[in-house]
């Protein structure tokens, strides 16, 4: 998968898990930045984002993740 | 020496230990601060307990540095995790458990079936056991540097500034920075000192005073209705958050002024919009370990993964989500409450009472919205949010009657007292001076409490000594000036005054 692939998946997991359709991620994109993105939805969004890919974020990974752009290089390391 | 940080003594040892801070040669700083702490610690309160966070932290650096080196980490997490956890819990939680089992079987006339004992409970375990548990967790999930030197793990793990009631550190944050050489800067030492002095007047000149009304009514809950318990919960709100957070002022500013940086506990909470937010600005480094280390480990348990799956098919993917969340944060808060203390006030006036609020906020969020839709009220006007702010201020003082009350059944007495008589009145009578405090420490504490919160809410939109600092000289100095001496003339030092005992220090 490129990396814009993963980002349009990543994109629809978020506009799913937090029921927006007009929710555009970039690189940049933070929890302060979508107004639902609280500690509970993070939680969700990590489980969504785990099922969509097939992957297994770890506990780490969860809790030090710092934007959109962070997650989606740990999709690809563990894709490839 | 005593343990509280308003004392003169205290002030005496920090210059000393500042001193010696900046002239050893940089490589061995840490070794001043690790001796500071150790003697702060033998000082602070019955010196053999200090066997506690000097085993505590073995326990920590040894287990953390074999769950890195050994093929078998999981089992070093668990032996590590279930000592400290186990200490922690024999110390503070057994009589909890064996007053809750002998109130039961009393409740059938029969006779207490489990002893209580009387362990002698060592300075801020509390604090100190989260702060390295935090570093031993994060060595498993491979998030932080190992620190492979017992005595620096020390130095971090037992650092006198929050050693008794926090902030509560994480090592892969603030640990290293312990180990770094650090010279002496003027703006360390004049911006600590100015953290230092409004922690103070916090404290000694605000908490103090507020506390005398609290004390009044909360120590004879039989003896006062209505405005007056609101009065007296309201006062202790402020009794709390400028204590609590005027130490953490004090142990901020100290850090700085050895050039450590270590995270903020506060940021405004009663500014709050609901009790969620609420939890994100008070108290801060508690609700953050809770999150990473209670909260989304629970989540992620393959109990819960597949609680979510069977809730989402029988309740649809909203509700399904909501509820597996509800009842996770269930056992979170119930956490949260255990942690403030082995006694049920604590346990349902700083936990379940609070997760009682979030399912609420949760569940009438919807219908809330919509009906003000209907009504054309947009729910994202100003005024509505400041009756949200109100709200939420209002729910956080009912968890505050059951953490100042000396008992569970007072709280109750208390809240129904409060409800039983509407003399509101009263309030401008010459009976509000009969509370513990006269009209002259009634007016200092007023003006001081619009002081506070003034100077709290200015903070908001960046550094209030950023912006001192870029005033004229005269005027920097009129402004440090009038508040050094207002602090020194109009602290609070009471009948028999001991210096000020921080609240948070008996966790």
């Amino acid at each position: 998968m490129t990396r814009e692939e993963v980002f349009n998946d990543v994109n629809e997991v978020f506009r799913d898990v937090f029921d927006d359709e007009s929710i555009v991620v970039t690189d940049a994109t933070t929890a302060d930045d979508i107004e639902d993105w609280d500690s509970l939805e993070h939680i969700n969004l990590i489980a969504g984002i785990e099922q969509q890919f097939g992957i297994k974020f770890t506990m780490g990974q969860v809790v030090t993740m710092k934007n959109v752009g962070e997650m989606v290089d740990i999709i690809l390391s563990q894709l490839s | 020496m005593g343990a509280t940080v308003t004392s003169f003594y205290f002030l005496c040892f920090l210059a000393g230990l500042l001193l010696l801070y900046y002239i050893v040669p940089k490589s061995i700083q840490w070794v001043v601060l690790m001796a500071g702490s150790i003697a702060y610690y033998l000082l602070s309160g019955n010196g053999i307990l200090i066997i506690y966070p000097l085993l505590g932290s073995f326990v920590a650096f040894f287990g953390a540095y074999m769950i890195s080196k050994d093929d078998k980490p999981k089992v070093y997490l668990f032996l590590t995790v279930a000592l400290l956890i186990g200490t922690l819990f024999v110390l503070k939680y057994v009589n909890f458990i064996s007053n809750t089992v002998n109130g039961i079987v009393g409740w059938f006339n029969v006779e207490p079936v489990l002893p209580t004992t009387s362990f002698l409970i060592p300075l801020g375990i509390s604090f100190y056991t989260f702060t390295i548990l935090g570093y031993v967790i994060d060595v498993y999930n491979k998030i932080t540097p190992v620190q492979s030197n017992y005595f620096k793990f020390l130095t971090f793990g037992m650092y006198f500034a929050p050693v008794l009631s926090g902030p509560i550190m994480k090592y892969r944050e603030d640990g290293e920075q312990f180990f770094k050489p650090h010279k002496l800067e003027y703006r360390n030492i004049t911006f600590g000192a100015q953290r230092v002095l409004w922690g103070f007047f916090k404290t000694i000149v605000v908490s103090e005073r507020t506390k005398l009304i609290a004390d009044t009514v909360y120590n004879n809950p039989t003896e006062y209705q209505g405005v007056f318990v609101f009065l007296a919960t309201f006062c202790y709100a402020f009794t709390l958050y400028s204590n609590f957070s005027g130490c953490m002022d004090i142990v901020l500013g100290i850090s700085e002024m050895f050039a450590l940086k270590l995270p903020e506990n506060f940021s405004t909470p009663f500014l709050a919009k609901n009790i969620s937010d609420y939890w994100r600005r008070w108290h801060i480094t508690l609700g953050v370990w809770m999150k990473e280390y209670v909260f989304y480990p629970l989540l992620r348990t393959g109990f819960f993964t597949s609680l979510q799956k069977k809730m989402k098919d029988r309740f649809g993917k909203k509700k399904g989500k909501q509820y597996t969340t509800f009842f996770a944060m269930f056992i979170l808060w119930f956490t949260v409450g255990v942690w403030h203390g082995g006694d049920w006030k604590y346990v349902v006036g700083s936990g379940l009472l609070h997760w009682f609020y979030i399912v609420m906020g949760e569940l009438t969020l919807e219908p809330v919205t919509k009906i003000l839709t209907k009504v054309h009220i947009d729910p994202k006007a100003r005024w509505v949010d400041a009756l949200r702010v109100i709200r939420t201020f209002l729910l956080a003082c009912l968890g505050f009657v059951f953490f100042r009350a000396n008992s569970f059944n007072d709280a109750l007495i208390l809240i129904k007292n409060a409800f039983s008589s509407f003399n509101v009145s009263r309030l401008f009578s010459v009976d509000i001076f009969n509370m513990g405090i006269d009209p002259i420490e009634f007016t200092i504490m007023l003006v001081s409490l619009a002081l506070m919160i003034f100077i709290s809410v200015m903070g908001q939109n960046g550094s209030v000594r950023d912006k001192i600092s870029k005033k004229k000289l005269p005027v920097r100095w009129i402004i440090w000036y009038a508040l050094l001496f207002y602090t020194i003339l109009l602290g609070y030092y009471g009948p028999g005054f001991s210096a000020s005992e921080f609240i948070y220090q008996g966790f």
